[in-house]
Order: C-alpha cells, then structure tokens, then sequence
C-alpha cells in the first residue's frame, strides 16, 4: 500500500516533467531542422497561407472592433476629467503593446492551432506518422518544422495588421460617432505612440508564434486514443497555447522597458 | 596490452530451419515494454530470405511490436535484431533512417496521406528521396497502379477509394521504391472475403514478380496463412510458440494451436 501511494506520487511528479522535456523537445527539433534539408519551403508557404490569410477575416473584424470598442470606453472614462483628447494615445499604446498581439496570438491560437493539433493528431492516430516514419522521412521535419516556421513568420505579420485595423476602428468612433477633433487625434496618438510600443507587441507576437506551434505539433504529434484523442489533443492545444500566451505576456511585459 | 584494432569476422548469417533459406532478419532474445506492460518477452524469430513469412496470433501478443522493432520504430529494451549480419539494436538513428529505405510497409489501414491523392501517395517516396523526372515518376505510378488494379485513379483522394482499394494504394506506395523487404500490417482485415482473397494474390503476385523480395505478414486470417505463407510463426506472450510451414499447422493437434486455427472457443485461450 505504501509503496503504490509512493510510485502514484512519483508518476504525479514525473510526468509534468516528462511533458515539459517533450515540448521542448519538439521546438528544439523543430528549430533545429530550419536548416536541415529539405528545407520545405513549400509546406511552410502553405502553411503560412493557412494560419495568415485565412485568419485575416476574423483578425481585421475583431480588431476594428476592439479599437472601436475601447476608444468609446476610455472617451467615457478621460470624459470624467475632460482629458478625452488622450482618447488616441492611449488605444494606440494600448493596441501596440497588449491587445493587438495578446488577442491576435489567442485567434490564431483557436483557429489555426486547434486545426494544426487536429490534423497532426488524425495523422498519428491514422498510422500516417509512422507511415512517414516508414519511408524515411523525418515527422519533425515534414510536419513540425513547415508549422512552427510559419506560425513565428505569420503572428508577428498578423499582430501589425491588428495594430493598424484597431487604430483604423479608433479613429472611425472618434470622428463619426463621438466627433472628436481630428487634427487633435492624430497629434496626440502620434505624440504618444513610440516605436518601442509597436517594436514591443511584435516580439511579443513572436514569442506568441512560437507557443502556438510548439503547443499544437505537441499536442498533435503524441495524441493517443483515436477520435477522441484527437479530440482531447485540439482542446488541450488551445487552452494550453492561451494559457501560456497569457502568463508569458506578464513576463515579456515586465522584462520590457 | 595492444591497443591495435582487431578486425572482427561478421557473424555467418544462418539458415532458417522451416524454408532451408538464409535468414534475412533475425530476432535473439528482443524484451520490449510498455510501462508495466511487457509485450516482447525474449523473441527469438528467424525470417527467411525471399520467401513469405506469416506471423500469427491473437490480438495483444505482440506482432505489429515486432513488425515496427525491424525498422527501428521501435528499439527493444533488452535483445538484438540483426539484418543480415549487420545488428540493428547498435544503429543510431541517422543510420536506421537509411535502412528504412530498403523497406515497403502496407499498413493494417492503408495509412494513405489524406490531403494527398492517388498519384501524390503513391510518388511521396519519390518525390522524397529521389530526384526521377515527371515523366519517369508518371511511368512508375501507372505501372504500379495497373498492377494493384486501379488503373486510371490517380487524381482520386483517399476519401473516395474504399477500403480494399485503400490497401492496394498502400501496397503501390510500399513498392514505389523497389523494396528489399515489404511488411504488411494485417492486409486483409477489415475486407470481405473476396476482396481479401484479392489481396492474398496480389501477396502472392508480388513475390513472384520480385525475385528475392523478403515478405513479412501479420495476419489474424487463417485461409490467408494457409494460402500465401511459406514459413508461419505463432506468437503467444511475446514469444514464438511454434512456428514451420503452413501443413504444419493445419492438422496440429496441439490445443493451442487448434483451437487459434479454428477459431474455437472452447480450448485453453479464454476471450
């Protein structure tokens, strides 16, 4: 009796550790064959169409209205001590340095890292990795590689144009709804927004990429139990990857000046 | 003390005792588990060259485990495989990525890539490792395709063969590249019995038609080890509990073994 009540407390320690050692695993691998041929240019371009055009719908409606939304808010707010001229600087900093990539890097996360971990995860449970495997052909370079890559290439590229289209929704609620002056708004939104903030939210991005495809060729690459694996693997996938978004966003925030 | 290297005589490869042929794979003592699950428990398994072997037993004794251990998808936990005289267990992955090559595997469901058609699964090897012009991979493809009986599909997905053609796809996929060795992950499973007898000929033909390609067969299906097999080995536990030619265990008295080939229930394995 106590030496199962010892061996379950070593599983429960043992695994998060082994689980962390296979992430790791997969971005290290997956980094590391950026320069090993094949180089699948290709597969990444493909790739990058899949997780970056496609995600375009939903990323320029969701942060038009973000910027729409949250210049009417603080208007509201700044209203209070007659400061709604400061409406433009802050949204923009705000969207720069937080929404933009925190709410780029969560939609992208749900849309194409839930796909990506489903199509890996069908692909295990099909014997089609080890298919790859069979004939030679290395699943990390094939399939990890062409995600990661571009999931790194495409959030960044995804959070200006959040960035850009959020400013846009601002500007349009300041004009035509709340009739701010325009020489005023631009004067103060360009006084406040630095290149640092913009500079900032990318790498952010960046690091949001890189969680994103870790997180879903994880997922999907060690999904076991058929269907409902791969069910289990797509949901894990992305409250993983929005977790970690989420924590690793405090960290880069307060690591940044 | 010399510190000279001495040259070391390979191993002889031996002579499998069932087919009198020289031994293409063999297995001494390979353990494998998975967890507190012991799978393989000292294997010891010759294959013979050129000639069809059948590995037989019930679910969970451990056959597709020894299928996936020759291509170092997996590595044993204690025990050699060796490839003719070279031993797998001390290859490094680079090394066994190269002997892949000299493999074909058919896969229990085809495994055929979804997003691919017809003609992209079947080139994928191609495409992967040599550098065929179009025209020669075209070639290739439709010889393949005729001689597994679907000519003419190659723009069709996945989606759209059924389940035996599915299996002939995978069959082409696995000889595109001319193998030395071709494995087939319980080929008829799944198929009605005609189609399966289909797929046992096609077996059967493509031995025939590849002089000294070494065929490895899992299979649950007797009529098909009786029909195909030169040398038939039965698992149980992990380990080879019998093995010989086919004759061998039609008329086999031990209970075990009559009862597996006749599908009984009644006899010493319980469901």
């Amino acid at each position: 009796m106590i030496r199962g009540a010892i061996e379950a407390l070593g599983r429960r320690v043992l695994e998060p550790i082994e689980e962390v050692g296979r992430v790791s695993r997969i971005f290290a691998f997956g980094t590391a064959n950026i320069f090993i041929r094949p180089l699948r240019f290709r597969e990444t371009v493909k790739q990058m169409e899949f997780i970056g055009v496609q995600s375009l719908p939903i990323i320029l409606l969701t942060s038009f209205f973000t910027g729409a939304v949250f210049t009417l808010q603080s208007h509201r707010a700044f209203a209070m001590f007659g400061a709604q001229a400061m409406v433009g600087g802050t949204v923009g900093v705000a969207l720069t340095r937080e929404l933009a990539p925190t709410l780029t890097g969560l939609l992208v996360a749900g849309r194409a890292g839930s796909a990506m971990a489903a199509e890996i995860g069908s692909m295990r449970v099909s014997e089609q990795i080890d298919a790859l495997d069979a004939m030679a052909v290395d699943p990390i370079n094939y399939l990890v590689k062409p995600r990661l890559l571009a999931s790194v290439i495409v959030t960044p590229l995804l959070t200006a144009i959040y960035d850009f289209v959020g400013m846009v929704g601002s500007w349009y609620i300041a004009m035509y709804v709340l009739n701010m002056s325009e020489p005023e708004y631009m004067k103060r939104t360009q006084e406040w927004i630095d290149w640092d903030d913009i500079w900032s939210g990318l790498l952010k991005a960046l690091v949001f990429g890189a969680i994103i495809g870790t997180v879903a060729c994880y997922k999907g690459y060690y999904t076991r139990g058929g269907a409902a694996g791969v069910g289990r693997a797509t949901t894990s996938s992305v409250v993983v990857s929005s977790v970690a978004i989420l924590v690793s966003n405090f960290f880069i925030a307060w690591a940044l000046p | 003390m010399s510190r000279r290297h001495r040259y070391e005589e390979p191993e002889p490869v031996p002579i499998d005792p069932v087919t009198g042929q020289p031994v293409a794979i063999r297995y001494e003592g390979v353990y494998k588990s998975f967890g507190e699950h012991h799978v393989l428990r000292g294997l010891d398994l010759l294959i013979p060259a050129g000639k069809i072997t059948v590995i037989i037993g019930r679910s969970g004794t451990g056959k597709s485990v020894t299928l996936k251990h020759v291509m170092g998808l997996l590595r044993p936990d204690k025990g050699r495989i060796f490839l003719g005289d070279e031993e797998l267990t001390s290859f490094t992955d680079k090394k066994l990525r190269t002997v892949r090559n000299r493999f074909g595997v058919v896969f229990q469901n085809a495994a055929l890539f979804d997003s691919m058609t017809v003609y992209d699964n079947i080139a994928f090897p191609l495409y992967e490792h040599t550098r065929m012009k179009r025209k020669e991979i075209d070639t290739k493809v439709a010889t393949l395709l005729a001689q597994v009986g679907l000519s003419g599909s190659e723009k069709k997905v996945p989606s759209e063969l059924s389940g035996g053609m599915r299996k002939r796809v995978g069959l082409a996929r696995a000889l595109v590249r001319d193998p030395e060795f071709i494995l087939y992950d319980e080929p008829t499973t799944g198929l009605d019995p005609i189609l399966a007898a289909a797929m046992d000929q096609l077996i059967v033909e493509t031995q025939d038609s590849r002089p000294g390609i070494t065929s490895v067969v899992i299979s649950h299906d007797m009529h098909a080890v009786l029909h195909i097999a030169d040398k038939v080995a039965f698992l149980v536990d992990g380990v080879v509990y019998d093995e010989g030619p086919p004759e061998y265990f039609r008329d086999h008295t031990d209970p075990l073994i009559h009862q597996f080939v006749t599908g009984s229930l009644e006899g010493p394995m319980k469901v």
